[in-house]
């Protein structure tokens, strides 16, 4: 009688190992971020993205929610899903995105659904970058702000559609200063939220 | 008592098995399907396709940035050696290769502002022990599977600077050798 259990087990543990497996690899649900390697105040990454060093964990959950992307010697990318107090950001929310001058040759900040998507509207208001910031005259304090409708005054990029988003900073040709000490040299843009709901 | 540890040992190997084998093949997985629906919407090997401008209507890959303008180019090297030449372009820009299992394992500038820049860059992709010796002043790219993937990257945030991308297509190569 010892095949029974040694059958059930062996099923339940081959369809456990497959279900965490697709969980890891952000393949199930929306919680994984884009590495976990470096947190500078909530914006995550990992050096190893795009590399043949990435562990199996990071290369399949890059492969899901940022397939395509470069090494870190060409470009770094920082994601966050929390405003700088630490609230999961919202649609539903309104928020100032503040930053300066970043330590690469471009940037830019993206905004992206759960599911790794630009956001399905038609807003035209997708992302912000340095050349947005250099032609309001304000490439070291630039802000922007982050709404499902237009603010109307100023730069912004459209969270409609975006449910429950993130936001993704690329910065291409990094500096090596950048790469050998995130922490030290990210200027992390400030993310505040301003309003939810009708609070507004 | 014995049997509840029999199925356990049992779960415990089966889980970490099935954990790893379907980790693993993900990304191929991932990227195969990726590559076929590329193939469907009409996208050659072996030859480069520029993106439609990236929007939520046009998106076909996570993450696209909207500042960008993309070219793909699909490779098979099972025959043998393929060719890549990408123009220069005034502001950031970049060729990468991506493996099977996407991995980026080569990125190199065309952006002309950049040191060393030429006005041309010059790839070749090959396989391990593909002969390579009379392409000798090409950049050499050797791949683990012959199926890989080419993207060029241009800095292009409007509508002239997307075309003026488009417009170096023509001028783009890539191609079995």
């Amino acid at each position: 009688m010892r095949i029974l259990p040694l059958l059930i087990g062996g099923v339940l543990g081959l369809a456990a190992g497959a279900a965490s497996a697709f969980f890891a690899a952000g393949m199930i649900g929306s919680g994984a971020s884009v590495g976990d390697q470096i947190d500078v105040n909530g914006w995550k990454s990992d050096w190893t993205i795009g590399s043949t060093s990435a562990n199996p964990w990071t290369r399949a959950r890059i492969a899901r929610h940022g397939l395509l992307a470069l090494t870190k010697e060409e470009a770094v990318y920082f994601t966050t899903n929390m405003d700088s107090d630490g609230n999961r950001l919202s649609e539903d929310c309104t928020y100032e995105v503040s930053g300066g001058d970043m330590p690469g040759q471009w940037w830019s900040i993206t905004l992206y659904d759960a599911q790794s998507y630009l956001p399905l509207n038609k807003d035209n208001a997708l992302s912000f970058d340095q050349t947005k910031a250099a032609s309001s005259g304000a490439e070291d304090a630039w802000s922007f702000t982050v709404a499902a409708t237009d603010p109307e005054t100023g730069n912004w990029v459209s969270s409609q559609a975006g449910g429950d988003f993130d936001m993704t900073l690329r910065i291409y040709r990094p500096t090596p200063d950048l790469i050998a000490d995130p922490e030290g040299v990210l200027p992390t843009p400030g993310v505040k939220r301003l309003a939810c709901g009708g609070d507004a | 008592m014995r049997s509840f540890l029999t199925g356990l040992a049992a779960f415990a190997v089966t889980f970490l098995l099935a954990h790893f084998v379907v980790l693993s093949a993900l990304p191929g997985q991932i990227m195969s399907k990726v590559r076929e629906r590329m193939a469907d919407s009409g996208i050659p090997l072996h030859s480069w396709t520029m993106s439609p401008r990236m929007t939520p209507q046009t998106q076909t890959v996570v993450r696209p940035s909207p500042d960008l303008a993309y070219a793909i180019c699909l490779i098979d090297v099972s025959e043998g050696p393929v060719e890549l030449s990408v123009p220069a372009w005034p502001e950031y820009g970049s060729l990468s290769i991506f493996e099977a299992d996407t991995d980026n394992v080569y990125a190199g500038s065309v952006d002309a502002r950049a040191e060393g820049a030429t006005g041309m860059r010059r790839v070749i992709v090959a396989l391990e022990g593909q002969d390579l010796d009379e392409y000798g002043e090409a950049e050499q790219v050797i791949v683990s599977k012959p199926e890989a993937l080419a993207l060029i990257r241009r800095l292009a945030p409007s509508q002239a600077a997307y075309e003026a991308a488009a417009a170096l297509i023509p001028a783009s190569r890539c191609a079995p050798l």
